[in-house]
């Protein structure tokens, strides 16, 4: 009985993937957990198009099967990408977990995929049809849920490499190590000729999709400090407006109070 | 499916379903019984294996997954000058008590070393995050492996 396939390149893996049904297997950690069932895995991680790490001036790029270990030995990855992979569960998780797989989970808390989301970066994917390459923010349609067709593998990450350099990066959980993640928060800003450049926020908590609101950190870009203390009041007012988690291993009221919590103490760490 | 893999050392192939956990073909086909099942879900560690260099928990690894790779159980690992010194280092302090996560430990402490010779205390303990013990406190395990780690000079 052939209950798996172990393709040796995406080209092979695209076609085995159109013709079976088939369920792509990256680092499996996840996999493995719901529960023991034979089916039939494609087994993606002898595809050498899926391991890479690149840069160019502009961006980054990251192979779909890039385990979380590989992305921390980088010396390519961002500081805030590999300070969220180090929160990563222990060690041992780390070496089989990968960043593909993360995405393609759909957590509303998946940590590596929390960063792709604040760092506004694309995910390129192919099948045998063609390739389109789609914003992070576009691919996820609720909880588990993904803009993902059958035939369709997430091939690679394609991070923008402007806006990484000050950065802020929390993770709530219960413990030190092997921790799932309660609430995240990342803030990205850049003060260029004494005003906002760049700011981005997103936000981790039980509410289908994760929270990325460029069109509310807009108010921030183009002001002062000054000014934007002066909008500080609005700014936050409005993601208390935009961030409405329900009840996960926390109570939603929680996950809603250490949001702002930290929103507000990003801002007066850039001395807004 | 056939499934080729390096098994301590030796050219295994494995003829059952790509989908079967490792940790279950390694307990049951190949009599590996060092690996242990604790959770069945990646929390604790016991059931670690050494997965192409890496330490990795056998309980998140189907058949399929391991397939053209290199798989280390503390059955093949016992045979290396490595760990008598960590077997050494380990009884030195009562660093074992029921034994259950005692594999998976000794396993993580080889990786943790061969990347990293001479570990802090926190280096140490990061490093053995992902196995959890529930006898010792894990003070006696970290001492257990600075003590390999000083013992052992020049073996990683």
């Amino acid at each position: 009985m052939v209950d798996g396939y172990t393709p040796r390149s995406l080209s092979e893996a695209l076609s085995l993937l159109s013709s079976h049904g088939l369920t792509p297997y990256a680092g499996g950690t996840d996999l493995m957990t719901k529960g023991y069932r034979h089916e039939g895995y494609l087994f993606l991680h002898r595809i050498p198009e899926l391991r890479h790490i690149t840069e160019t001036r502009s961006e980054l790029r990251f192979g779909a099967c890039c385990t979380f270990t590989e992305i921390l030995e980088s010396k390519t990855a961002p500081a805030i990408l590999k300070e969220a992979v180090s929160r990563i569960a222990s060690p041992s998780i780390r070496n089989l977990g990968t960043i593909g797989g993360n995405i393609a989970n759909g957590s509303d808390k998946a940590d590596s995929a929390f960063i792709f989301f604040v760092t506004d970066s694309s995910v390129r994917i192919a099948s045998c049809r063609g390739e389109r390459t789609v914003p992070i923010k576009d691919l996820y349609l609720g909880r588990n849920k993904l803009a993902l067709e059958r035939d369709e593998l997430i091939v690679e990450v394609i991070m923008p490499k402007r806006w990484l350099g000050n950065y802020r990066y929390e993770k709530i959980g219960a413990r030190k190590s092997l921790a799932i993640s309660l609430v995240l928060f990342a803030g990205l800003m850049s003060i260029e000729d004494g005003k906002i450049a760049h700011c981005a926020t997103s936000y981790g908590v039980d509410s289908g999709v994760i929270v990325r609101r460029s069109d509310i950190d807009e108010i921030m870009i183009g002001l002062t400090v000054e000014e934007a203390r002066a909008a500080k009041d609005s700014y936050i007012k409005a993601y208390d407006g935009a961030i409405s988690p329900g009840r996960g291993r926390v109570s939603a009221e929680y996950s809603k109070v250490v949001c702002m919590n930290l929103l507000a103490d990003f801002l007066s760490s850039m001395g807004i | 499916m056939l499934i080729r893999f390096t098994l301590n050392g030796e050219d295994t192939v494995y003829e059952g379903s790509a989908s079967d956990r490792l940790l279950d073909v390694l307990r049951n086909k190949y009599r590996l019984c060092g690996v242990k099942c604790g959770c069945g879900e990646g929390e604790c560690g016991a059931c670690c294996v050494i997965l192409d260099g890496r330490l990795a928990n056998s309980c998140l690894a189907a058949m399929g997954r391991v397939e053209g790779l290199d798989v280390v159980t503390i059955e093949g690992y016992r045979t290396t000058e490595r760990f008598k010194v960590l077997d050494r280092a380990f009884a030195s302090v009562a660093a074992v008590q029921c034994g259950y996560c005692t594999p998976g430990i000794v396993l993580a402490s080889e990786c943790l070393l061969a990347v990293n010779p001479h570990p802090t205390r926190e280096e140490i303990r990061l490093g053995i995050s992902g196995n959890l013990c529930r006898c010792t406190g894990y003070n006696a395990i970290v001492r257990a492996i600075e003590i390999a780690a000083w013992e052992g000079d020049g073996l990683w």
